[in-house]
């Protein structure tokens, strides 16, 4: 079982190497560089220097140096722990992620809890009245919402909800003058805030994860194997919760694992529009800065949390099934 | 049943809590005198007011400290910091002699230290400060003589120096003590001694400035400025719209939009002409037999018709240009008006260049080449730059004109460009607030500055050295309008349109004045903005 892990931990090292080696490659193959930004405003004051302070410069930045001599300097680095300084206002690009990363991991985490707290009975209840009316509208709502785009429910809930009805507010996550509110206010001001991006984030996941649910329940606790257990008079209860979900959790770990990332790549578009000071609008803004040193940073975080994901699930299979526990490797 | 019924029951618990939001919501904009809040689009990439700048943290440092000189509305340069400056006969040595009494926001006397120390930190390329390294790439030295007057010594003449003087002063004893600049205690609390102090910082959100109760001009009118960043610009649309914002520049899109929308109705609007042009440049270094001749290239331009054009497509949201200087400077030649549409006119150019339908196909030729050249334009998201090039084509075509269009990734185009591999090539064009514009018309500019086309004439090359040289502001004004006509007659590259940059602010706001660098980086700009007295007195 250890061999097992750390079989697998060893791929997703490669994995992470060959992930950061793209995302390097092609941050450099995009056009502009961090000096020009790929705007005509920006290049001409570089362009009227000297060539000598041009190439001081570059060298600055390391421009100077070929592509893989810069991707070994990075990965030194990395291995030290240290993932450089932004090239747009050069702070450590370690602090600039971790002052957003609180506030993209609680977004993310509430909106990962709400989705199972719906998509559970959601899924269980059409599961449990397979081809009934509730299954038949949740399916029908739930494909639909599946195929809605993020940013264009983001707006729609703007105008809806923050334009039209006035209940939530627009953008950021506190209030004007929310600092000097009491905690229980602070608290419902940050709620609110954060009750239309929530949604944005959850919507789709919710969908996929309940008819997951609904299909790992019909096979499992509604399905020909559970009449014997029925017909031998177990409750519908312990069917659901000892045959069915415990059943289900096993692929649902697996799916667990890939949420995450998907949430994170989520919060591009949403924090964004909502104007949160988060991961998402972090990497936006870096990759419009080609701020590579920023969007490794990103990149490699997002990368070795979809990673931990798939390795912590593979782990929770391990628990969860005995069979793969005995399995060899 | 039950099994669903839990989680739902969640849903109620939400709409209390959206009412109570909604109920809490504070008449926020009752306030007589309140900050003005304005947008940003991405958070300053510095705080340092002259390291790493950008567009924003420009913006930020006029606000917080000043320089010696200022830009006014019609790009004059207007004394701050320095009361008054002498030229040496030479030319070479500029004195500047500082204003008594100017504090800094904590209480400290600016002197001449501080600006010989802003200038030395500005060429430290570590700083990066951009616009403001290449400016003073000419001086060779720079001394305080006294408290109060500031020597700079350079090693050519150049009248337009005062450009770099707009260079916002820092402190010695607050930015002197980080070992780096840019990431110094001094560039999360900068301090300076403008018209607006810095009350606190949200990083990547929000930027509060307050007033300064101790300018030396006296207090701002406008109790504070709140920067807020909105990345989307249809949320800042928003939160304009419901009234969490008072000041934004719009695309055209939001513009067009903010004129059917009934909310948008309490909005003031108006337009600022960017100091920027759309231009086409004509290869007349002889590599194709089209653009040698003046008279070819200004056909061109009178096949257009640009004002139905601006009308038609652009929303009135640009007007023709003349030329590279800009139509609302002190600068401008304004006996000179935009080519008109004259197809008639442009066919005779070209006919007395050669250039006939001999074969009848409806495209001229001249010794049995036809008069058909490729536009090279950077395919952009902007999807006006297709559109501009497709109506050109168009126009073209009626005047027997051949042209088709080659789509360049950016950085290919760049490419193309600087190393004059092309025949025309469209693309937009900055310029800076000074009448001097040696990198983009001198014949020497061809290889390292912004002479992409080859334009090569002795008399504008001799009155733009000239120009450089004159420090008369009447004399220079002579011969930057000469040069304004002369170049008109030649039409090296034909500026077609400068495009405008809308604005939309809350209609109590008061003093706000357009200007080509905007309504920020002017003198006075924000310090003269003002909320109008409500009509009710409420």
């Amino acid at each position: 079982m250890i061999l097992g892990v750390c079989r697998r931990l060893a791929s997703g090292l490669v994995t992470l190497l060959l992930v950061s080696w793209l995302a390097f490659a092609l941050i450099h193959a995009a056009p502009g560089d961090p000096l020009t930004s790929g705007s005509s405003e920006d290049e001409r004051w570089f362009l009227t220097l000297t060539t000598e302070h041009q190439a001081e410069i570059r060298a600055l930045y390391h421009l100077d140096e070929p592509l893989h001599r810069r991707y070994a300097r990075w990965l030194q680095d990395v291995a030290r722990g240290d993932l450089g300084l932004s090239f747009h206002d050069r702070r450590p690009v370690r602090e600039k992620i971790g002052e957003r990363l609180g506030t993209t991991l609680g977004i993310n985490l509430v909106a990962l809890v709400l989705t199972g707290l719906l998509a559970l009975p959601a899924g269980g209840l059409a599961a449990w009245r397979s081809g009934g009316a509730w299954d038949r509208l949740s399916g029908a709502v739930v494909y639909a919402l599946y195929a809605i785009p993020a940013f264009w429910a983001a707006l729609l809930l703007q105008i809806v909800f923050s334009v039209k009805l006035q209940w939530l507010p627009l953008y950021g996550l506190i209030s004007d003058g929310g600092e000097r509110l009491g905690i229980l206010a602070r608290l419902v001001d940050r709620a609110a805030h954060l009750a239309l991006p929530v949604v944005c984030l959850s919507y789709g996941g919710l969908a996929y994860l309940s008819r997951f649910v609904r299909a790992s329940l019909l096979e499992n606790a509604f399905g020909e194997a559970s009449r014997s257990a029925r017909a031998r008079g177990v409750g519908v209860a312990r069917l659901l919760f000892r045959h069915g979900l415990r059943q289900a959790a096993l692929p649902m770990l697996t799916l667990a694992g890939f949420v995450f990332p998907a949430l994170m790549s989520g919060s591009v578009i949403v924090e964004t529009i909502f104007s949160i000071p988060g991961l998402g609008s972090l990497f936006t803004e870096a990759v419009l800065q080609r701020d590579v040193p920023v969007v490794m940073g990103l990149t490699l975080i997002t990368s070795v949390m979809t990673l931990v994901g798939v390795v912590a699930a593979d782990l929770g299979y391990l628990l969860a099934d005995p069979r793969v526990r005995r399995a060899p490797g | 049943m039950r099994c669903s019924g839990r989680p739902l029951r969640l849903f109620p618990a939400w709409i209390l809590l959206v009412l109570a939001v909604a109920c809490s919501r504070a008449p926020e904009t009752a306030r007589a005198t309140r900050p003005l809040r304005a947008g940003l689009q991405s958070y300053p990439a510095s705080l340092s007011l002259i390291g790493n700048t950008d567009r924003n943290s420009e913006m930020i440092a006029a606000l917080i400290t000043e320089g010696l000189v200022a830009y006014d509305a019609r790009l004059g340069v207007q004394p701050r910091l320095a009361r008054s400056w002498d030229v040496s006969p030479d030319g070479l040595t500029w004195t500047f002699h500082l204003r008594d009494g100017v504090r800094w926001h904590d209480g400290a006397a600016v002197t001449a230290e501080d600006v010989v120390f802003t200038v030395e930190k500005v060429r430290d390329p570590t700083t990066q400060s951009r616009s403001y390294l290449s400016q003073f790439q000419d001086l060779v030295s720079i001394e305080a003589v006294d408290p109060l007057t500031v020597r700079a010594r350079y090693g050519t003449p150049y009248a337009d120096a005062l450009d770099s003087w707009t260079l916002p002063i820092i402190p010695r004893h607050r930015a002197g003590a980080d070992p780096d600049l840019l990431t110094g205690e001094f560039s999360r609390h900068p301090i300076g001694c403008g018209a607006f102090r810095l009350k606190s910082v949200d990083p990547g959100r929000e930027i509060v400035l307050e007033a300064n109760d101790g300018f030396w001009e006296g207090r701002p009118a406008l109790d504070g400025i709140v920067l807020r960043v909105l990345p989307e610009e249809r949320t800042a649309f928003e939160a304009l719209l419901l009234g969490d914002l008072d000041l934004m520049s719009v695309t055209a899109d939001l513009w067009r939009e903010a004129q059917v929308v009934p909310r948008a109705r309490r909005l003031a609007r108006f337009v600022t002409y960017p100091l920027s042009a759309w231009y086409i440049g004509w290869n007349q270094d002889g590599s194709n037999p089209f653009f040698l001749d003046p008279g070819v290239r200004r056909a061109m331009v009178l096949a257009l018709d640009r004002t139905r054009f601006v009308s038609r497509v652009l929303s009135d949201l640009a007007r023709p240009a003349v030329g590279t200087w800009h139509p609302d400077s002190i600068w401008f030649d304004s006996s000179l008006t935009p080519w008109p549409f004259d197809p008639a006119a442009a066919g005779t150019l070209l006919d007395e260049s050669g250039w006939r339908d001999s074969d009848g196909d409806g495209v001229r030729d001249r010794d049995g080449a036809p008069l058909s050249f490729q536009l090279m334009i950077a395919a952009s998201s902007q999807e006006m730059t297709g559109r501009i090039a497709a109506w050109v084509q168009e126009s073209l075509a009626k005047v027997g004109v051949r042209m088709t269009i080659e789509r360049l990734e950016w950085k290919a185009f760049q490419e193309r460009r600087s190393t004059h591999r092309f025949q025309a090539a469209m693309a937009s064009l900055h310029f800076t607030p000074i009448p001097d514009q040696f990198e983009l018309y001198h014949s020497t500019s061809r290889g390292r500055g912004l002479n992409y086309v080859g334009f090569r004439d002795e008399e504008v090359d001799r009155l733009l050295v000239e120009g450089r040289r004159t420090f008369d502001s009447r004399a220079r004004l002579e011969i930057y309008h000469r040069i304004q006509r002369r170049i008109h007659d030649l039409e090296p590259i034909s500026p077609l349109f400068h495009f405008a940059s809308p604005v939309l602010h809350d209609a109590r706001l008061e003093g706000l004045e357009p200007s080509p660098r905007g309504i920020w980086l002017i003198e006075p700009g924000p310090r003269r903005w003002r909320w109008a007295p409500p009509p009710g007195g409420d």
